[in-house]
């Protein structure tokens, strides 16, 4: 490997278009279609991210209508049946258009094959429908505000969701058709991470961010079908009435609660683990690190997939459950925190003794650390059975899954955002800019939401238009929060958009990071790769350099070893050959790592050549076009 | 499992398929192999998720039944188990061709791959056309789900009341042509049988019975019948003919004049009288002219109230042979006689009575009143048990009465699920059509017949899934 050029390191592909640039020079309806009927992972990963952009300032904007509408008791600026449509679709918007395909559909599309070494997914043509079915169901949740907005929360609990005068039945088969989308993105992300690991990439040499989203897959597959037919029956029941969940006509309105919990518990999980392993990365890398503990991080995610199949029950612990089932939920619940404390543990164990880089992504980061601890524990509160008695549909649990959803998975996306901007954007964004923005969302964040907690633990009802004045404090220090929060998000959707076109171009390896994605050109070409990528020993950053301000290039020992012999490149991959080495202080130094003189094992894998691809069964690491091999 | 030992337990499917000679093999994959794994992967997770979009239903299905068996064993009467018995056949004989058709493409024999697609096509669509069948009649008869439930027919087959009397030949909104004591539309059944509730959910329950008695005076020297004795007369011709000059000289000398002929015997009336809430109705005597003695006359005929029902009893009715209501106190739960007969010539030793129960309660809102009925009278089956009932016979009694509260959440969960699994089936043609568009332009060769397997692979799950719904629906006890 020699060492890489100044210019080929500024820039992206050398003998292919990077696939931003693909059809320029093509007319203006080319271009269009390029990007319309493309089956790149990352053009269509980058139109979800607009998408999901879109939906977030939609989403956003409802949430503010809420908190300024709670600044005062009483009649603030709007009615009570307006309110009611504001949180209704501040709560269907986040949630079904934003937090759940944000980091799947959207990041992980853009980055998941590239850090798999991948040229793509195995399903484009899938992936496309995916994208285009979460446009449709976007529509349709979006289009039900000109027809009148909807008011049943975005729970859409029956038996009120059948009765109510809103478009409920736009919205369940937007729904619906959304659940598609999510469900044919997990089963494409499966098949990707089964099928399209280089050779040498076993389940333990994979990224712990492909981990997750390997995790978040499973649950998108197995759990969304379930609310698939769900707002499928509800959708039913208001056309036709068939009293599936109509207690008038002998139908079960709790099993409706069951039903969407099944899948909306899971749903929490699809929103979170993404976000975990995200952060996973972010940690290892701006802390120089291994991550603690790989082993235990990636067999806690799946366990939190599994586990959240089990839990559903805790969200109807006063809807009339049996005292057996309401024990049973409430200890499988508490079972949900050994596998996040792992997750918790873990990363701060990787902290401690790093050489950590405060960067707007690692900021970030420290902000999910503590935002997700604080939203995991309060958890347990809830979990208990008569302490939520008390708590249930109060501020409270307002503030929980806001601390779980928002001030972690939104803050994970944030972080993820940035962190791999450069890399499929080709533009750094404003570091300071982005500091700044990072720190408004951490503060006013936590001003809206804590005040809920203690108002919540006082009483205040959730989704109420009216309070008592007791309570007009915390309303309006939560409302004032909302508004530095969302000015911040707005802010950082600004500059990130601006950065497209005036930001400073981005080096292949701004970060340091040690994933494949990083030696994937800047921005990657369509394949993603021009020369198959050399699998290093995951998180070891030992060899890895910050040859300038936010520029880092791998150095010895590769250059000193010679070419592996590509019969044994497979066993070399394996940890159980080359142990990780523990990091101690000197190492962790990313400029003392040349001084280092001893002799590294070989970590590199090289492609077997092509007749033993073809002799061999498994997927070889070459892709492209076959006569590339060469 | 490692990715190697994925690799290798799905590659040894076939024992094929090395190098890209097929032009489908798309340039992300390294070969066809790796385009088949990451394809028949990608298909068993899309039957997972399948597995996972039914269970919603199932689990409804349990829950259901467990609450409620009763509906389960009165409503799946109504359903064709010989229709259902040959789409289960239809379906397993169309997985062995969709399986074959995988072998036929793996061999490259074009032939047999077009044959098999096309007998599985052939299958699915006979599925979809008994399906159909079966649908219709449901519409037909108003078995369906929600409040659109409203049988004609109880699930052993006796006609039923019905909410909004919708069904063909039973109308309620039935009129009447007064001249010629014929309905205009509706209700009036085969038999001439009108059984026409006219107000909702009410039905009197009678026994018809022979009465011998004879006047007697009481102390205080007035005349009364008094009934010594009577006689049950079920599905039992009374043998009264009357002559022409006996018929009713106020109705309309009209071809549809009840004629001599019209009148070969007595049978119990069906419906012969309801009482509610003070007001009377007697529409059906059968084949006898009912008359009433305040309203109108014909075949049907109505009384204002109980009251003028009694004080009509001694004014009209000499030698006409209608029915004739004779008691009637008001009130739910009354007793309503209705009386045969000439009183002046035969009435003093033997008359024939029907006695009613009255009318249940007005139901509650919300819910049916059908549904609420416990005993029952239909046409002449009037099943009153003698004995122990066996299981049998309580299941035939069951049958053969209204639907038990609910009865809808059968439907509705049936036609879900049926409903849903024929979405399925329905896509499955349109796949097989596909499929059969590109065999047929030979597509498909031993390095590529993924599609073919995919669908089979789909194909079977339909088939599992119809394996589960038959028993589970059709064939419960």
């Amino acid at each position: 490997m020699a060492t890489k050029t100044k210019q080929e390191r500024n820039d992206g592909p050398v003998n292919e278009p990077d696939y931003l640039s693909i059809n320029n020079g093509k007319p203006r309806w080319e271009r269009i279609k390029g990007w319309l009927f493309t089956l790149d992972h990352k053009r269509i990963g980058l139109m979800y991210l607009f998408g999901i952009l879109g939906a977030l300032i939609v989403g956003g904007v409802f949430a503010l209508l809420v908190r300024t509408e709670l600044f005062f008791p009483g009649k603030t600026i709007v009615d009570q049946d307006t309110y009611n449509k504001f949180f209704t679709l501040h709560g269907a918007v986040m949630v079904f258009l934003v937090i759940i395909p944000g980091i799947p559909a959207a990041l992980g599309n853009i980055i998941m094959p590239i850090q798999l070494g991948a040229p793509d997914v195995a399903f484009p043509r899938l992936n496309l429908m995916s994208f285009y079915l979460w446009c449709i169901g976007a529509l349709m949740l979006v289009i039900t505000i000109p027809f009148g907005g909807l008011d049943t929360g975005w729970t859409l609990y029956t038996p009120y969701s059948l009765k109510s005068a809103t478009p409920v039945l736009i919205a369940t088969s937007g729904v619906f058709v959304l659940g598609f989308s999510s469900i044919f993105t997990g089963l494409n992300f499966l098949v990707t991470i089964h099928k399209f690991r280089p050779q040498g990439m076993g389940w333990f040499q994979m990224p712990l961010n492909i981990w997750a989203i390997y995790a978040t897959a499973i649950m998108q597959v197995l759990a969304t079908p379930v609310l698939g037919i769900t707002v499928l029956l509800l959708s039913v029941e208001r056309f036709a009435h068939i009293g599936i969940f109509d207690p008038t006509m002998g139908g079960d309105p709790v099993l409706f609660q069951h039903f969407f919990w099944f899948y909306s518990h899971p749903a929490v999980y699809i929103m979170i683990i993404p976000g975990m392993g995200v952060i996973s990365e972010l940690i290892s890398t701006f802390a120089r690190k291994p991550l603690f503990g790989y082993r235990f991080v990636a067999y806690s995610s799946v366990s939190l997939a599994l586990l959240s199949f089990l839990v559903w029950g805790h969200h109807m612990f006063v809807s009339g459950q049996s005292r057996l089932a309401n024990m049973v939920f409430s200890a499988l619940t508490f079972s949900v925190g050994i596998p996040s404390a792992i997750k918790v543990f873990n990363w701060v164990a990787t902290l401690y003794k790093g050489d950590i880089r405060l960067k707007t992504p690692m900021l970030y980061a420290l902000s999910f650390l503590l935002l997700f601890t604080i939203g995991g524990l309060t958890g347990l509160f809830l979990g208990i059975l008569s302490v939520d008695v008390h708590l249930h549909d109060t501020y409270f649990v307002v503030a929980h899954f806001h601390y779980v959803m928002m001030g972690s998975t939104l803050v994970a996306f944030l972080g993820a955002l940035h962190y791999w901007w450069p890399k499929f954007t080709g533009r750094m964004y404003p570091e300071q800019l982005g500091k700044l923005c990072s720190m408004g969302v951490f503060f006013g964040f936590n001003l809206t939401f804590l005040p809920q907690f203690v108002m919540g633990s006082r009483g205040m009802p959730r989704r109420y238009w009216d309070y008592d004045p007791q309570y007009t404090i915390f309303h309006q220090l939560s409302t004032i929060g909302a508004f530095v929060l969302g000015i911040s998000l707005f802010v950082t959707v600004v500059y990130l958009f601006a950065s497209f076109k005036i930001g400073k171009r981005a080096p292949r390896n701004p970060w340091g990071g040690s994933s494949l994605e990083w030696q994937a050109p800047t921005p990657p070409p369509l394949y993603n790769f021009e020369k198959p990528p050399i699998l290093h020993e995951l998180y070891n950053y030992d060899d890895l350099v910050e040859v300038e301000e936010d520029v880092w290039e791998r150095r010895a020992p590769i250059e000193a070893e010679p070419e592996p012999v590509p019969g044994d490149a497979h066993a070399h991959a394996r940890p159980e050959s080359t142990p990780a080495k523990p990091v101690d202080e000197a190492t962790a130094l990313p400029g003392m790592s040349e001084q280092i003189t001893e002799p590294k094992a070989a970590t590199a894998v090289e492609p077997p050549d092509s007749t033993e691809a073809e002799t061999k069964p498994e997927r070889s690491p070459i892709f492209g076009k076959p006569e590339d091999d060469k | 499992m490692t990715a190697e030992q994925a690799h290798e337990a799905h590659g040894d499917d076939h024992g094929h398929g090395h190098g890209d000679a097929s032009p489908f093999i798309q340039h992300h994959y390294d070969d066809a192999q790796h385009q088949f794994d990451s394809g028949k992967f990608g298909i068993w997770l899309f039957l997972a998720q399948e597995v996972l979009f039914f269970s919603a239903l199932f689990v409804a299905y349990i829950l259901y039944r467990y609450n409620h068996p009763e509906i389960y064993s009165y409503a799946h009467k109504y359903l064709d188990v010989k229709m259902g018995a040959i789409n289960t056949a239809v379906l397993i004989f169309s997985s062995l061709t969709a399986a074959w058709a995988v072998r036929c493409a793996q061999l490259n024999q074009r032939k047999g791959l077009i044959l098999c697609i096309v007998v599985t096509l052939g299958c699915a669509c006979t599925f979809l056309v008994v399906k159909y069948f079966e649908y219709t009649h449901k519409v037909h008869e108003h078995i369906l789900f929600g409040q659109y439930f409203d049988p004609c027919v109880s699930s052993g087959g006796n006609e039923l009341l019905t909410k909004n009397n919708e069904c063909p030949g039973s109308k309620s909104t039935i009129e009447w042509d007064y001249p010629t004591a014929k309905p205009i539309e509706g209700c009036m059944s085969e038999l001439g049988i009108d059984t026409d509730p006219r107000e909702e959910g009410i039905q009197a329950d009678c026994v018809v019975f022979e009465a011998m008695g004879a006047k007697q005076k009481d102390k205080d020297g007035k005349e009364e019948w008094v009934e010594k004795s009577r006689k049950p007369i079920p599905n039992r011709c009374v043998e009264e003919v009357f002559g022409a000059e006996e018929l009713d000289p106020n109705l309309p000398k009209s071809a549809e004049q009840p004629a001599k002929e019209a009148f070969p015997c007595w049978k119990p009336a069906i419906q012969p009288a309801v009482c509610k809430d003070g007001w009377f109705f007697a529409w059906h005597c059968d084949g006898v002219v009912c008359k009433a003695a305040s309203g109108g006359e014909g075949p049907y005929a109505s009384l204002n109230k109980c009251q003028e029902a009694k004080t009509a009893k001694t004014g009209a009715l000499k030698g006409e042979g209608t029915a004739w209501v004779s008691e009637c106190t008001s009130g739910h739960g009354a007793g309503i006689l209705v009386e045969y007969g000439d009183h002046a010539e035969r009435g003093e030793t033997i008359r024939i009575k029907a006695e009613c129960k009255g009318p249940q309660p007005p139901a509650e809102v919300g819910d049916l009143a059908i549904d609420k009925q416990t005993d029952i009278v239909l046409g002449q089956k009037s099943i009153k048990p003698k004995h122990q009932l066996t299981t049998h016979e309580a299941h035939e009694r069951e049958a053969a009465g209204p639907p038990p509260e609910h009865t809808n959440m059968f439907f509705t969960i049936y036609f879900a699920m049926t409903g849903l699994h024929g979405v399925h089936v329905l896509f499955g043609v349109f796949v097989f059509i596909w499929l059969l568009i590109r065999s047929i332009k030979g597509h498909f060769t031993p390095d590529y017949f993924g599609p073919v397997d995919f669908a089979a692979l789909y194909w079977h799950i339909v088939d599992l899934i119809w394996i589960f719904l038959f028993p589970l629906l059709y064939l419960i006890h």
